[in-house]
Order: structure tokens, then C-alpha cells, then sequence
């Protein structure tokens, strides 16, 4: 783990009944990457993301991003810190609308506090319409502008994808994990959001992304980490870890 | 007199009656039509908020006695504080009473919080019917002082001073609810109503907002027992606060339109008015009629809320859509 790293998983653990979906699993991202995360079905990956995200409780292990240690923390202060996550199938705010959906990723809004509507009306007033603006230029970065005032239930897959991806950005995080960002959308509106992503890296953001697309894997990341049996058994860069034997053994096919 | 108060009178305590409702109606939606608690105790927090208020603004009531027979176990109270005191106590009582029953179940899963909610109404009522020296026993409260009294007594007057000072309250309670169930806080509950998992992972602690919403609910039905207490003037815990107080609450934010406050309020009245109705009714119904008319609305009740499931799911007045500028 060196130092240019934002996010580090050391010997994670987690099983469910009978099955140790992750599995002493160690693995790294260095800032300002575009990190891929590849692997079979059932390889551990989505649990992985969902333990750094705080939504499970690892059996073992510890998780720092960022020099603070966050396995165990409840996963809206890790949100806090700035690493926000993507949902593999989308769970939109179903019966609120797109805008809605964005501003509630908002950090810090003063009007979400009971109290601060009564004593602080002009602090509330100022962040509402603050994380509004914010919303709209998310929602022009990701293409949704004309879809803000619908429910986000009406939106197609391909869309509430892009939803997931605008609510990640909304905060502008330091460390984005992205599960599946690209399944289910078109090509030419993947290849949109992977130039956006790659535009947002080069501002200073880290992606950490679960992918089943090879090209986007391949194109697209820096450093790839393949998962195995809920453990690391390559990482490097796209053209070496595709030549891996034990890579193309396991996941890639002959 | 030209006017019959007889009627007017009537109609009066049908108004201050679904007033209560509309009340209760508010704070179910609140917990249900924002931030989707399922409360199936409604009926316990009413109780709370009405014995509350009896106790604080009553004489004192010492136990009597005739003959060596105890004819009336006595209650606690003879505070005689007034009745904004007893209100706000009984928002207090009602209001920390529903925080502390959510905060072991609220981090489960939802229908935990059902059970719990409807076991704590039938021990509170258990505890009201049993508990005498508190609560006066099967008989209750009685004597409960009215915040306006007329002298010498017009049931007519009362009636409308007791309908004034509900609808202040209700209005008032409208405008203060549209504001803070409109704002961002209120997005966040009804973020959390829609997917719970997925509004923490967007840097809320749902839980602080579930206990939030289910104690201000919780609040609001102790204000509407309060409400209650002074329009009967006696407090009895045999009927008034049975589940079936509870279920008529469900059906009224439901056919009103869930997450909409208004609707709510809309439910209450039309509901209790079908109720009133049918009760009123009797005197004037052919004989065969006479004792199932009572029935027969609960029978139009049911079929009107099948009709409204399958042709208008979301109520009267659907919750809106936030359109944001």
C-alpha cells in the first residue's frame, strides 16, 4: 500500500451462511485513478463495495480511506468523508423526482435539520437554492436535463444508471465507487460517461468501478484488480492482468 | 328562536369530532404518508394525549364512598392548570411516549414497529382501565372543565366555542406541517419512505429522521386526545380509544390521499361524517333498517375503500408532485 493510495482494504472478511463472500481480501486504489474491478459472478465484488460503503459489517478486517479508518462507521458519515457508491441495480427515490433525487445528495443542506427551519430561514433558503444550481449542472453533465421535474420511476434503465452516477457526483466526492456503471446503457451514452468520468479523474476524482464490459474495463481503467473467491488473485495494468494466466484461467476464458 | 341550535348543535359536534380526526389523520400521515412508519397504535397515543390534559385541568377527585360501597375509585389530578397546559403536556406525554416505543423497533424492519406499536395501545388502555387511582378506573374522567364555559350551560355555545378553538388549531397545525413537511427535511423523510437503504448511502442517518417524524406524529395525537378530553368533557377508556380508533385513522389518510396533508384532513372529515351519518340516521330509519344501519356503514365503508384501491390507489387528493424551480 503506498502512499498515493485514497483507499485500502486490509484481510476484509465477510461471509453469509455458509458462503465467505469476501475472503481475507487485501487491495488497494490509488488517488486520481480510474481503478476497475473485475471478476466472475460471485466473486465478492458487490459485497466488497458494499462493506466500504458501510452498508455491511465486515466480519474481519479494516478499511482506510483517506488515512481514517472507516470499516464500522454507519454509511451516512462515510458519505460524509466523501466516498459515495453507485447501486449495481438502481434504487432510485421512486416517487420523487429526478431534481429531488439530486438534491438530496447534497451535503450539509441546512434545511434538512428540523430546527434550522424555524431559527435559520435565510441559511436553509441559501443552501436549497445553492444545491439546486448544483443539481442542474449535474444534471447538464449527465445529460438529464429535460428529465428533472419527472419521477424517477419513470425514467428507462439506462437512465436511472445515469441518475445513480449524477447523485454519486453531486457532492463532488474525492473517491466515487461505480457498480456497473455502464450495464444497460447504450453504447454511445457509455462511451458520454466514461469520457465524463474520465474528465472528472483528471479534476482530481478517484473512480473505483465493478465492470463486465472488457472494453470499458480494458479501454478505460488504469489499474485493473481481479477478484476471485472473494480474494484478489491479480491486479496490474488492463493489457498485463488480461495476459494473466490465472486471470484468464478463472474469469477471461481461454 | 328562529334557529334550531338543536341542529346546529349537531352538526357543531360533528364538525369538532372530525376536527380530532383530522388531527390524529395529520400525525398518522406524518409517520405513514411521509416517512412510511406503520403506527397500528395510534389509538394509545390519543389515549395518552386525553388522560394527559384530564389529569392537568381537572379539580381534585378524591375517592367516594357511599354506604361502605366504593362508588368511584378517584383519579389522580386536581391541578387545574389550563388548557394550553394541559395541551401542551399532552403533546409532550404523547409525543416522548412514541419515541420511546420506537426507539428499540425502528431500526428493524418495518412491520416490527406494527407489532410493537399495537401491543403498547391495548397495555396502555389495559393499564387505563386498571390503574384507578391514576385514571378513575372503567369509569374514567369526568367533569373535565371546557377552555370557554358558558353560563348557565348552552350546549350550543359550547359546542361552537369548542369548534373555534379546534379549527384554530387545525389550521394553524395545516399551515405549520405544509412548511415543515415541504421543506428539505421533509424530502428526507419521504426519501426514506421510498428506499431506506439507499437515502443513508446518500449521507442521511434515517434513523434520527424516523425517530424525529414518529415522535411529532406521536405529539400531534396527543394533542388530538387533548382536544378530545375538552369536547366530551369525561374520558373513558372502554370505547374511545379501542383499536377501532386506530383503523378508522388508517382508512382516513388512506382515502385522503397518503402524503398529502390536506387529504388527510379531507379523510377524517368524510369518514367520521359517514359515522355521524349513520348513527343520526337511526331515528329516522324504516324500522327493518333500524338496527343494521350501523352495519350497513361499515359495509359502504369497506366496499368504498376496495373501489378506491383498485381505481384511485393513491386517495382523493394523490400526493404531488414537487415540482422545484
Amino acid at each position: 500500500m503506498g502512499d498515493d493510495s485514497i483507499l485500502a482494504a486490509r484481510d476484509v472478511r465477510k461471509a453469509f451462511g455458509g458462503i465467505q463472500a469476501v475472503d481475507d481480501c487485501t487491495l488497494s486504489v490509488s488517488k486520481e485513478s480510474v481503478t476497475g474491478l473485475i471478476g466472475p459472478n460471485g466473486a465478492g465484488k458487490s459485497t466488497l463495495f458494499n462493506i466500504i460503503a458501510g452498508l455491511y459489517r465486515p466480519d474481519g478486517g479494516e478499511i482506510w480511506f483517506n488515512g481514517t479508518r472507516i470499516d464500522g462507521l454507519p454509511p451516512y458519515e462515510i458519505v460524509r468523508l466523501g466516498l459515495t457508491k453507485t447501486w449495481q441495480i438502481p434504487h432510485e427515490l421512486r416517487n420523487l423526482t429526478v431534481l429531488e433525487n439530486l438534491v438530496l445528495a447534497a451535503k450539509g443542506n441546512a434545511g434538512e435539520h428540523l430546527l434550522n427551519l424555524f431559527f435559520r430561514p435565510y441559511r436553509v433558503r441559501r443552501d436549497e437554492s445553492r444545491w439546486r444550481a448544483r443539481a442542474r449542472e449535474v444534471l447538464a453533465l449527465t445529460q438529464l436535463e429535460g428529465l428533472a421535474n419527472e419521477h424517477a420511476k419513470d425514467l428507462s434503465g439506462g437512465q436511472k444508471k445515469l441518475l445513480e452516477l449524477a447523485r454519486a457526483l453531486m457532492s463532488d466526492p474525492p473517491l466515487v465507487l461505480l457498480d456497473e456503471p455502464v450495464a444497460g446503457v447504450n453504447p454511445t451514452l457509455a462511451g458520454t460517461l466514461m469520457d465524463l468520468i474520465e474528465r472528472l479523474r483528471r479534476g482530481g476524482t478517484t473512480f473505483f468501478l465493478i465492470e463486465h464490459d472488457m472494453n470499458v474495463v480494458m479501454n478505460r481503467c488504469d489499474r485493473v484488480i481481479v477478484m476471485h473467491q472473494g480474494r484478489k488473485i491479480a491486479e496490474g495494468p488492463p493489457a498485463i492482468v488480461k495476459a494473466d494466466p490465472v486471470v484468464i484461467e478463472s474469469y477471461l476464458g481461454g | 328562536m328562529a334557529i334550531d341550535t338543536g341542529l346546529l348543535t349537531n352538526i357543531g359536534f360533528y364538525v369538532s369530532i372530525s376536527i380530532i380526526f383530522a388531527i390524529l389523520a395529520l400525525g398518522f400521515n406524518i409517520q405513514w404518508g411521509y416517512t412510511g412508519l406503520f403506527n397500528a397504535g395510534i389509538a394509545g397515543f390519543f389515549l395518552i394525549g386525553a388522560y394527559v390534559t384530564a389529569i392537568a385541568i381537572t379539580l381534585p377527585a378524591p375517592p367516594i364512598v357511599i354506604a361502605g360501597i366504593p362508588v368511584y375509585p378517584g383519579h389522580l389530578g386536581g391541578f387545574q392548570l389550563p388548557f394550553v397546559a394541559g395541551a401542551l403536556l399532552a403533546m409532550l406525554a404523547s409525543g416522548a411516549t412514541a419515541a420511546l416505543v420506537a426507539l428499540p423497533t425502528l431500526r428493524l424492519r418495518a412491520d416490527y414497529l406494527a407489532i410493537a406499536t399495537l401491543a403498547f395501545a391495548e397495555i396502555v388502555r389495559i393499564f387505563a382501565i386498571n390503574l384507578e387511582s391514576v385514571t378513575g378506573g372503567t369509569i374514567g374522567i369526568i367533569l373535565i372543565p371546557r377552555p370557554v364555559e358558558f353560563r348557565p350551560p348552552d350546549p350550543f355555545l359550547n359546542t361552537t366555542a369548542i369548534v373555534g378553538i379546534g379549527a384554530l388549531i387545525l389550521f394553524a397545525l395545516l399551515f405549520v406541517l405544509q412548511f415543515i413537511a415541504e421543506s428539505p427535511w421533509g424530502r428526507v423523510l419521504r426519501a426514506i419512505r421510498e428506499d431506506e437503504e439507499a437515502t443513508m448511502a446518500l449521507g442521511k442517518n434515517a434513523f434520527r429522521y424516523k425517530l424525529q417524524a414518529f415522535a411529532l406524529g406521536g405529539a400531534l395525537m396527543g394533542l388530538a386526545g387533548s382536544l378530545f378530553a375538552v369536547t366530551l368533557v369525561y374520558v373513558e377508556p372502554s370505547v374511545s380509544f379501542a383499536p377501532a380508533v386506530t383503523f378508522s385513522v388508517w382508512v382516513m389518510v388512506i382515502v385522503g390521499g397518503s402524503g398529502n396533508n390536506r387529504g388527510a384532513i379531507l379523510g377524517a372529515f368524510l369518514i367520521y361524517g359517514m359515522e355521524f351519518l349513520s348513527v343520526q340516521l337511526k331515528d329516522f330509519a324504516p324500522a327493518a333498517l333500524k338496527d343494521t344501519i350501523f352495519y350497513i356503514r361499515l359495509m359502504i365503508i369497506g366496499v368504498l375503500l376496495i373501489l378506491l384501491i383498485l381505481f384511485r390507489p393513491s386517495g382523493i387528493l394523490p400526493e404531488k408532485k414537487r415540482v422545484l424551480r
